[in-house]
């Protein structure tokens, strides 16, 4: 018994110090073992498609292999909670959209929140917009609202959190719209172009429709690469969505280990084959920010969102 | 046009293209065969294989791979009763008796053919209907979709033989099963308690796998331990005559040109999906026999009407993909990712822009059913000897197979979990004489004839009157309300 204790306790003591020197070789050796990325995303969405290249060109800046791991469900939810708990090792990051990680937090039932993500960086920015068939009767959003006042407009959104942002357009302009759910680009497009519905939400999917469908406000905070005279919903309401793809860890992880991190993103998303995916198949601007500045980026988001949220819910 | 296809012949008729179509079709079959895999696991696991192709090998192998993968969801159904995917499960209706009977490989033969008739002729409606006929999916809203989809399932409760009754339960179960997750409108949660992995609903595939295939097997196994021998697939077969003359299969044309523009027609529409075509295709068969009770005691009409129907949508789902840019189906819309990834831009201008790669996807089509048929063929044979091992070791790899195919593409074990739980309520059900695949296809179903009714509601509550501007969704209500009372009648 007495003995069976003793070696407990070396063997306990033993382990911590192999821990101690462990953990401080982890981050000055990392990464010495595959890296595993989760993308909380079915297979076959731009999100992955993007991902996987990333994935590589990251893993041959880094000298290993990232190892992408799909886990879909609940719009991205069911990939950030596993994320949210895994261990801040630098082993464990996520290629997400910022929306799957600010949007559950506010508004269901989950067991992560705001705070439970280190930023690492930014990749790019989904073309977010409010669109029309071009033949509507309005080109722009403040013909749009006039028309609005007189009948009462459809549009199709494609989640709770694009709906929240239309309400809450048309709360500060004093109009009600109606809006009719649908399930992503493939659904929207048809109740579009087929007139089922008087303007919509897009997350991108209206730059392969050319002159058939016109946009007519940018839902990010900037304008959009493809739009560059349609204003912003930044610059007209002082909200945003959020529109960042962006590469998290969770929270904890050593300094050194985000800025190794950092720097091999930053280089990646310099690599051929990426900036080929991602702006002239996928037509997303490589829009890359480390660390400081898109932590900074997506707390200013979030306070618009936050205020949204209080506005329309 | 035709200029066009020479040239997109010339283009694909490559021994490349060739090699990686037979690949595709090679891989499709064998995946689609395996419970628990089918054409969008394989799709989505092979896509990116295709990164270093060229840009027609890589469409072409992802066209082969969903033809395979279609057909070859059959194999498991005909041999074993165990459906490898939803869109399967009408063949094992009639499929699974002819292979008790003793006629395993006449059935897969009948299965192949009309697997590969429906999806030429639906290749071929795709090549010269895909401009005009892509405005026919314009005109289908959340209104006309409401009113398919009540007909769908109208028609379904006569599908699975003698009490429509009990077959309305397990659909309107489905449907309910299908209510579990996040509310299409509002988001909310609903019945998920507090459990993050409902909140997209229970996962498809593990609830079909669970009840169709894997309640089955266990079936099977329980009947081996109570009988005490291994009634097993030994015979089955062995003294078979196996041939199927091509004019004996060829009788049957009135079914096989039925079945194949029904799958075509559902096919063009997006969403409905391969299963629904199945079952539709199914059911009007039986409707329209002279002796509708032999459907279900292995009349080979019944493998026929399936498979020339489930095939059928391979190629027309391209109609609104190539068209309009708008995914027919899951499968479709991981083509249209690929599409992406090789440069070509799904869209209305995808056939104007690049013209010169989607005729040579046609091309490829038409070429890969020929290879099909061949690669079909030659796998029989394999198949063959499959039905002639015996049960104990033929089921538990089976077994394993459904596990794995169910826990690998979410890498989740609540779906394996999800799975067990279908296993047990489907042998309840069988049991009871509830029909598992009303059940599914309640569920594939329920959840778009949610989130459709209730388009509608939102859009049309304040002006009723536009529902009588729908003579679509008149037809179909109509038809619903014609088959319904029927049934009732007759009782």
């Amino acid at each position: 018994m007495t003995l069976f204790t003793r070696r407990g306790a070396i063997l306990a003591l033993a382990m911590t110090a192999g821990l101690a020197t462990g953990s401080t070789g982890a981050a000055a050796d990392y990464p010495s073992k595959p890296i595993t990325m989760v993308i909380p995303y079915r297979a076959g969405g731009s999100t992955e498609t993007m991902g996987r290249i990333v994935a590589d060109a990251l893993g041959a800046e880094l000298g290993t292999k990232v190892v992408v791991k799909t886990r879909p469900g609940a719009g991205g939810a069911v990939g950030a909670t596993e994320v949210a708990a895994a261990e801040p090792d630098g082993y464990t990051i996520m290629f997400a959209a910022s929306s799957s990680l600010l949007w559950p937090p506010l508004t269901q039932d989950v067991a992560f929140d705001l705070d439970s993500f280190q930023y690492v960086a930014k990749v790019t920015e989904y073309q977010q917009a409010i669109v029309a068939k071009a033949d509507a009767p309005f080109d722009t959003l403040d013909e749009l609202i006039a028309q609005a006042g007189d009948t009462k407009l459809n549009f199709a959104d494609q989640s709770a959190m694009s709906r929240a942002y239309i309400n809450y357009i048309g709360k500060e302009r004093g109009v009600e719209f109606t809006g009719i759910p649908t399930k992503g680009g493939g659904e929207m497009v048809p109740f579009l172009l087929g007139g089922k519905v008087d303007f919509a939400w897009s997350g991108g999917v209206h730059n392969r429709y050319g002159d058939k469908i016109k946009v007519l406000l940018s839902m990010n905070a900037q304008r959009l690469l493809a739009s560059p005279d349609v204003p912003s919903i930044g610059e007209m309401f002082g909200v945003s969505m959020p529109s960042q793809a962006v590469i998290v860890a969770p929270k904890g992880i050593p300094a050194e280990v985000v800025a190794t991190l950092e720097s091999a993103i930053e280089a990646a998303t310099k690599d051929d084959e990426v900036v080929d995916m991602v702006t002239n198949k996928l037509m997303f601007p490589v829009a890359y920010l480390g660390s400081e500045a898109i932590t900074a980026e997506i707390s200013e988001t979030a306070a618009g969102l936050q205020a949204v949220v209080a506005a329309t819910q | 046009m035709i200029e066009n296809l020479v040239t997109g012949f010339a283009a694909a008729f490559t021994l490349t293209n060739l090699l990686f179509i037979a690949a595709g079709i090679l891989l499709g079959i064998v995946i689609g065969a395996l419970p628990g895999l089918g054409s969008v696991t394989a799709l989505a696991v092979l896509i990116p294989m295709t990164y270093y192709m060229s840009p027609v090998s890589a469409i072409a192998f992802l066209v082969g791979i969903n033809k395979g993968g279609t057909s070859g969801g059959a194999v498991p159904a005909i041999l074993l009763n165990s459906p490898g995917t939803p869109e399967a499960a009408a063949t094992a209706l009639d499929g699974n008796p002819m292979a008790r009977r003793g006629e395993p490989v006449r059935a897969m033969k009948f299965a192949l053919y009309s697997s590969v008739t429906g999806d030429t002729i639906s290749d071929i409606l795709l090549i010269v209907l895909v401009v005009p006929f892509a405005a026919i999916a314009l005109q289908f809203g959340p209104l006309e979709y409401t009113a398919v989809l009540l007909f769908a399932f109208a028609l379904l409760s006569g599908i699975s033989g003698d009490n429509p009754l009990k077959a309305l339960v397990a659909i309107f179960a489905g449907i309910f099963l299908s209510t579990i997750g996040l509310d299409p409108i509002d988001s909310s949660p609903r019945m998920t308690f507090g459990n993050i992995n409902l909140y997209d609903g229970l996962p498809l595939t593990a609830l079909a796998i669970g009840s169709l295939a894997l309640a089955s097997v266990v079936e099977q196994l329980f009947d081996m331990r109570r009988d005490g021998v291994d009634s097993g697939y030994v015979n089955q077969g062995a003294n078979e005559n196996r041939a199927l003359p091509v004019r004996e299969f060829l009788t049957y044309w009135k079914t096989i040109l039925r079945s194949s523009m029904i799958g075509s027609l559902v096919g063009m529409l997006p969403g409905l999906g391969v299963t629904l075509a199945a079952f539709l295709s199914y059911g009007q068969a039986r409707r329209a026999s002279k002796k509708p009770d032999s459907f279900g005691t292995g009349n080979p009409e019944g493998i026929i009407a399936t498979e020339a129907a489930n095939s059928a949508v391979v190629g027309s789902n391209l109609v609104p993909t190539i068209a309009l840019g708008i995914p027919g189906n899951i499968a479709a819309a991981l083509l249209i990712g690929a599409f992406i990834i090789h440069g070509i831009v799904p869209g209305p201008f995808m056939l104007t822009m690049h013209g010169d790669v989607i005729y040579a996807l046609f091309a490829s089509m038409i070429m890969a059913n020929f290879i099909h048929l061949g690669l079909g063929r030659m796998g029989i044979s394999v198949w063959g000897h499959v039905a002639r091992l015996p049960k104990w070791a033929v089921l538990p790899p089976v077994l394993t197979l459904c596990i794995a195919g169910v826990y690998l593409p979410g890498q989740s074990g609540f779906d394996v979990a999800v799975m067990l739980v279908f296993a047990v309520v489907g042998l309840a059900m069988r049991r009871t004489g509830f029909p598992v695949v009303c059940l599914v296809i309640g569920f594939l179903l329920g959840g778009m004839f949610e989130t459709s009714l209730r388009q509608s509601v939102l859009l049309y509550s304040s002006t009723p009157g536009v529902v009588l501007g729908s003579p679509i969704a008149i037809g179909f209500f109509g038809l619903a309300v014609f088959i319904l009372g029927r049934a009732v009648v007759r009782k």
